[in-house]
């Protein structure tokens, strides 16, 4: 029996539903597993079939990385183990991501959306260059840390915050400008040379008419870059290991050879690295529903 | 008194010449009206006497100093965007008053002017809203408040209409004569409509790739045209315009064209022999009874009465029909055949390259 227009159109909705509940599951199970599992005593890190939620669940694992509680645990074997606290400073990683990458996006989009309007508005960079720009990032990091290593080493830069700040910055700016353009892009020409006709400065106009058309489209880039540099590992791993410990470093401590696996304090700290991300998502997020759509700009 | 003056004004884009060589002087109080084909350089005119673009040569002076160097906020200008350019995040009041607060007028003295402009377009019931909710006839009203509010001497509109319909266009059209008349300010409009700048201008300026073929008052323009392009621009119904060869005949000359084989006033007996085209106004066509000049006769192809009037068309050898205007009062039938009176002074001719023939 032929469908009538509106069954087609709900049989199409309940499709489009279930691709998205079916894409969600998919996305959404890690963080779950995650989640659980830093609620999960050592027993059942590991057991089969596994436990999806916990009937003992236990704040020890949360205890013991961000509280410092000494513990001892038993590994695989069953034998009982002591965690080398010494090693781990969860707090200290946290302070640190957190400067190092507020930091680096702040310079990113602050220098990458002066530079996006210079080339939206005055050409300053050719089409070229600006696709040389984004080439840079389609280099795989790994190849640039042995040059970036000698180099950092004999400007005593290694193990620093300013040093992995600065390669933040500098890694990042290629998006901040593509990303800040397309939003100033947005903004029409017309609208500036009416406000300067009017009497406003450059300046003026920037402030006034400029920035608040384009200030959710750079809160929307912020929060990208943001996520790119929190969670950034291989850069900071081999950069910046012993002095400067950023947590995506610090969570990989969590799983060395002797100590065997822990995943419940792994999971426990991942829960802290996500959680700032998704508090500043929380705070931003009505700038990033307009910022992604571009809602404000009526052409 | 203001009054600006474009000298020896060109501007080039790369190899492409947008303005060529432009000598205008435009009066205090003047409505000017550009209009022309698109791509002529009426808004790269436009854009240069308000400072947005750096002519490649020549001055442009408001009150007989150069601006060239002047920012566009310091030329006593205002301008009106096609795209009206309203600042979406910003109400309606607050749109208005941004010129005001741009030259630190006092709070209270800003009130006032918004309100009082305000009433002048009408758009009081509209401060408090935000552009993204008013219809775009209601954003023209307030683009055009916004620039009035800060009274500048001259008045640079940009086919302020061209994004409205027929019957808004007619009634904006109006506000901004009535406006006119009341500021007794330089306007400078420019638009593709022939009946705008025939309804609203003193003057108009007819350009063509760059450059001005001709200008006058609407009247001048209409009736004495100096080429096939202005010809056919202005008037509704337009022109009737046809193609075809003059040729000797007698002592005297002969125009023609498959359908139309007209002789032609003593006047013109000195044109030279060659293709070109005959123009003739169909309000200024006869049809029945003669009135002097020559006729044919033709049979009426459709007959469309506007109650004032009513149209005939005759078949041609173009896609265009051959146009006629009749008073409504009389009456002639489909496939009548009709005598068709061309009056001496009413014939226009232009030369193969379209330039009229006197
Ligand atoms: N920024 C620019 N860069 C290069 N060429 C330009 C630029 N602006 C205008 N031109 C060219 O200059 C010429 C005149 O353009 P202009 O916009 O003044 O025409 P116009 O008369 O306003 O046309 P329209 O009626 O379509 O608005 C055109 O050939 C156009 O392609
Ligand atoms: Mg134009």
């Amino acid at each position: 029996m032929a469908m009538t227009k509106t069954q087609r159109r709900n049989a199409f909705s309940a499709f489009r539903y279930l691709m998205l509940t079916f894409w969600l599951l998919i996305v959404a199970f890690p963080i779950f597993w995650m989640v659980s599992t830093s609620f999960k005593p050592d027993s059942e890190w590991f057991a089969w079939p596994p436990v999806y939620i916990s009937e003992n669940a236990t704040l020890q694992n949360y205890l013991v990385v961000w509280a410092d509680v000494s513990e001892y645990a038993t590994n695989e074997k069953g034998e009982l183990q002591t965690y080398t606290q010494s090693l781990q400073r969860p707090w200290e990683a946290l302070g640190n991501s957190a400067i190092i990458s507020v930091i680096a996006t702040t310079l990113s989009v602050l220098f990458g959306s002066v530079l996006a309007y210079g080339v939206s508005r005055y050409q300053i960079l050719s089409e070229g260059r600006m696709f040389q720009l984004l080439m840079l990032r389609m280099v795989p990091p790994i190849v640039l840390v042995a040059p970036i290593s000698i180099w950092y080493s004999s400007l005593g830069l290694l193990d620093t915050i300013l040093g992995l700040v600065m390669l933040y910055f500098l890694t990042t700016l290629p998006y901040a400008v593509w990303m800040s353009k397309s939003f100033i892009d947005e903004v029409p020409r017309e609208m500036e040379q009416a406000a300067e006709i009017l009497g406003a400065s450059r300046a003026r106009t920037i402030w006034e008419v400029v920035l608040p058309l384009v200030r959710s489209g750079l809160v929307a880039t912020f929060l990208f870059i943001l996520i790119l540099t929190w969670s950034e590992y291989l850069l900071a791993l081999l950069l910046s290991k012993t002095a400067v410990v950023t947590l995506p470093v610090e969570l990989s401590k969590y799983q060395g050879s002797t100590e065997g696996r822990v995943y419940g304090r792994q999971a426990a700290l991942s829960v802290g690295i996500t959680l700032p991300l998704i508090v500043v998502g929380m705070i931003i997020r009505k700038h990033l529903a307009r910022g992604f759509s571009f809602g404000m700009v009526r052409r | 008194m203001s009054r600006i003056e474009l000298v020896d004004l060109r501007k080039e884009y790369g190899n492409v010449v947008a303005v060529k060589a432009m000598d205008l002087t435009i009066e205090d109080g003047e409505f000017i009206v550009f209009v022309g084909p698109s791509g002529c350089g009426k808004t790269t005119t436009l854009r240069m006497i308000a400072g947005f673009e750096d002519p490649t040569n020549g001055e442009i002076r408001i009150d007989g100093t150069v601006v060239n160097e002047k920012e566009p906020g310091d030329r006593d200008l205002g301008m009106v965007f096609q795209s009206h350019a309203l600042f979406p995040h910003k109400n309606v009041a607050d749109n208005i008053a941004f010129g005001l607060r741009m030259k630190k007028v006092p709070q209270d003295e800003q009130a006032a002017r918004v309100k009082e402009v305000s009433e002048l377009v009408r758009i009081t019931h509209l401060l408090g809203k935000m552009p993204a909710q008013c219809s775009g006839g209601e954003s023209q009203r307030i683009a055009l408040a916004r620039t009035l509010v800060t009274e500048p001497s001259n008045f640079l509109l940009d086919e302020p209409l061209s994004s409205l319909d027929a019957k808004l266009r007619r009634e904006l059209r109006a506000e901004c004569d009535r406006l006119h008349d009341e500021l007794q300010k330089t306007f400078i409009y420019v638009t593709h409509d022939q009946e705008e700048a025939m309804t609203l201008a003193d003057r108009i300026i007819v350009m063509n790739q760059g450059e001005i073929v001709q200008q006058g008052t609407p009247m001048e323009i209409y009736s004495d045209p100096v080429s096939y392009f202005v010809a056919d621009f202005f008037g509704n119904p337009a022109m009737n315009l046809i193609d075809g060869e003059f040729a000797k005949s007698g002592d005297g000359m002969e125009f023609k064209s498959g359908h139309f084989d007209i002789p032609l006033p003593a006047k013109f007996s000195a044109v030279t022999s060659g293709s070109g085209t005959l123009g003739i106004r169909p309000e200024n066509v006869g049809i029945g009874a003669s009135s002097g000049g020559a006729t044919i006769e033709r049979e009426v192809e459709l007959v469309e009465p506007l109650g004032k009037d009513t149209l005939l068309y005759f078949e041609t050898e173009e896609a265009r029909p051959f146009v006629a205007v009749i008073e409504g009062t009389e009456e002639v039938k489909r496939h009548a055949n009709v005598t068709i009176n061309f009056p001496d002074d009413a014939i226009f001719l232009f030369d193969a390259n379209g330039d009229r023939i006197r």
